[in-house]
């Protein structure tokens, strides 16, 4: 394996629960090379969800190590995180959360406005990803006028818009029927092949783990083989 | 472009058109500023016709004495007056109080006395007239104010009888002192109940007479070049008027009216200024609504590496908008109404009360207005602040999310 572009050591995290304390993660171990991709499978509340947030720096563990390739993210600050996070990572979620008011195209470049590039370089890669995504023709729809498959696409050519080093896809084809699902996860091992990018990907289904390289499952908080 | 700013524009302007409750919050901002304007704007006129009618009726500036001017100082004055070349015109005056009789109906008014030909470059007198004619008056007639002339029943060409104070003191020294008989030869208005309710003006010859005092009066009322500093003009004056003489400007000599007219001012403007900010509690209606509606989207900014500062700015700069829409669309209708003003008041005139009832009850048949830019300015800087601050709230709601929680939210 490539030296890690994200790597994980002894991650915990607790949530009180009552009187009670809940260990969802319990010394998470997991590292990610450059352009390789890994599914993480495991039943609903198994903590799926808790680590992806922890690996994108939106929440913090309660112990154990993050390592954004060489750089100590447990060390930083949520502020900080935030600031590296548009350029380190691209996220992908159900629901594609895009920006009702702006268009397939807008919603793409929207990922480099936020990171403080909206030039024509940007605007280039826009349309680029868009032709790769198979939505060269709808750049100017808006998410309304899209149908929920190709809602995602805009979300995947968004998440890869700075050119991250990882993407992060939380269960990215909940929201779809199989076949769209289908094709959206062979549309996302693909194109982060070809932008060398990895790929953590958060799944209920076995086939769709099975396309990654690597398979691992989380279960009683802990990283084991899927 | 900073993102936020451009997203807050995309979400003001959905489609290129404003949202119905964007636009909801802004007719908000609009009506407040709007009524804000007009009703400062018509206080202000009110203001400002009073303030040109006791320059009408005075002069920018008064000079007098504690004691009547002799000769010998009234030379010297006149010197200083002449000296100055913001002065216009000036012209004595000698006032006082008297009995007037009339048919056995007393009244006991205000008398000034003038002289006619240096007063008419000072006062306007003709602009007042009701009746009769400058021309007819000499040393055995006067012009009565309108309702002091209606009390006593009097009118063009009746005789009035004056009883002055002299009377009194001749009558100490067993001295009889007939009342004067005179002539009304006008009667004037200026739309001041003070005023137009007991005032009566003379020769100045005849004032002296009245008074006893032989070419002797009580001091000048002066008017200035248009545009003139008055206040400067006043001090100049002073540093060159003869001891116990001193300049007053009109705003000095009327002093309590003005500080009335100013308190009503201030106090309409504070009154509706809640109008403002009530206002912009539509703005921060609107906008929680947004934030509430948005929080998914608020998270998503964050899982892309949006700062929790420029999300709420995101939100402020909405706000802001908002503010300087409305505050340009309420100057807009507010200036517009002010133009139309008389219309508007006319007809609902009509509609109502008819318009020669509402003219003879309200004593005006054109709305004053005068706007003062440093209204204008305070409106708008007023409103501007109390719709970022409108916005700062749901701003800081939005800020305060944690993206992971608000991805999470339904």
């Amino acid at each position: 394996m490539s030296e890690s572009v994200l790597r994980a050591s002894g991650l915990r995290k607790l949530y009180p629960s009552g009187d009670r304390t809940l260990e969802v993660l319990q010394g998470v171990e997991l590292a990610v090379g450059a352009g390789e991709s890994v599914s993480v499978r495991g039943e609903s509340g198994s903590g799926k969800s808790t680590l992806l947030n922890i690996l994108a720096g939106l929440d913090r563990p309660d112990a154990g190590e993050l390592w954004w390739g060489s750089e100590a993210a447990h060390q930083l600050s949520l502020g900080e995180l935030t600031a590296r996070r548009g350029r380190f990572l691209g996220m992908v979620f159900q629901s594609y959360y895009l920006i009702p008011e702006l268009d397939a195209a807008a919603n793409v470049l929207m990922g480099a406005r936020v990171v403080g590039r909206a030039g024509a370089a940007e605007r280039d890669r826009t349309a680029t990803l868009l032709q790769r995504v198979g939505l060269a023709d709808r750049g100017h729809h808006l998410p309304s006028q899209l149908s929920g498959g190709e809602r995602q696409r805009v979300a995947v050519a968004r998440a890869l818009m700075n050119h991250p080093a990882v993407i992060l896809a939380d269960e990215p084809t909940g929201n779809l029927d199989e076949r769209t699902g289908d094709s959206i996860i062979d549309l996302l091992l693909g194109i982060c092949a070809e932008e060398k990018a990895a790929l953590v990907l958060v799944t209920h289904n076995p086939a769709h783990a099975k396309k990654t390289s690597r398979q691992l499952a989380l279960k009683n908080g802990q990283m084991g083989h899927g | 472009m900073p993102w936020y700013f451009y997203l807050a524009l995309k979400q003001l302007f959905p489609s290129g058109r404003l949202s119905f409750i964007t636009a909801i919050a802004t007719i908000g901002i609009m009506l407040g500023v709007t009524l804000m304007l007009m009703v400062t704007s018509i206080m202000g006129g009110f203001g400002f016709q009073m303030g040109r009618m006791i320059i009408d009726t005075q002069g920018e500036i008064q000079i007098s004495s504690p004691t009547p001017i002799d000769a010998s100082r009234a030379a010297a004055i006149e010197k200083v007056l002449a000296a100055a070349p913001e002065v216009m015109a000036s012209a004595p005056y000698l006032k006082g109080v008297v009995m007037l009789d009339h048919a056995s109906q007393p009244a006991f008014p205000f008398i000034q006395g003038f002289e006619f030909e240096r007063m008419k470059k000072v006062i306007p007198l003709n602009r007042y007239l009701l009746a009769g004619s400058l021309d007819d008056l000499d040393d055995d007639s006067v012009i009565l104010s309108s309702i002091l002339a209606r009390t006593i029943g009097a009118r063009i060409g009746d005789m009035v009888s004056i009883y002055s104070p002299l009377m009194l003191e001749r009558m100490k020294r067993d001295d009889i002192m007939l009342p004067r008989e005179v002539r009304v030869a006008g009667v004037f208005e200026v739309g001041h109940q003070q005023l137009d309710s007991s005032t009566v003006l003379c020769s100045l010859r005849l004032m002296q007479d009245l008074y006893g005092l032989d070419r002797q009066f009580h001091g000048y009322n002066v008017r200035l070049q248009p545009g003139a500093d008055v206040a400067a003009v006043a001090s100049r004056l002073n540093q060159a008027l003869p001891p116990g003489v001193q300049a007053f400007t009109w705003l000095e000599s009327n002093a309590e009216f003005q500080s009335i007219i100013t308190f009503e001012q201030n106090m309409i403007f504070f009154l509706m200024a809640f109008i403002v900010l009530v206002a912009t509690f539509s703005i921060t209606i609107s906008l929680l609504m947004a934030v509430l509606r948005k929080t998914r989207e608020i998270g998503l900014l964050g899982a892309m590496g949006g700062g929790a500062r420029e999300v709420a700015l995101c939100f402020c700069v909405q706000g802001l908008f908002l503010g300087t829409v409305g505050t340009g669309l309420g100057l807009a209708l507010g200036f517009t109404l002010l133009h139309y003003r008389d219309n508007i008041v006319h007809f609902v005139a009509k509609l109502t009360v008819g318009q020669e009832t509402f003219v003879k009850f309200y004593q005006f048949s054109a709305l004053p207005a005068h706007t003062v830019t440093k209204d204008v300015v305070f409106i708008i800087v007023f409103t501007l602040i109390a719709s970022t601050l409108a916005g700062l709230i749901p701003a800081w709601r939005a800020a305060r999310l944690k993206p992971v929680e608000a991805l999470r939210s339904e």
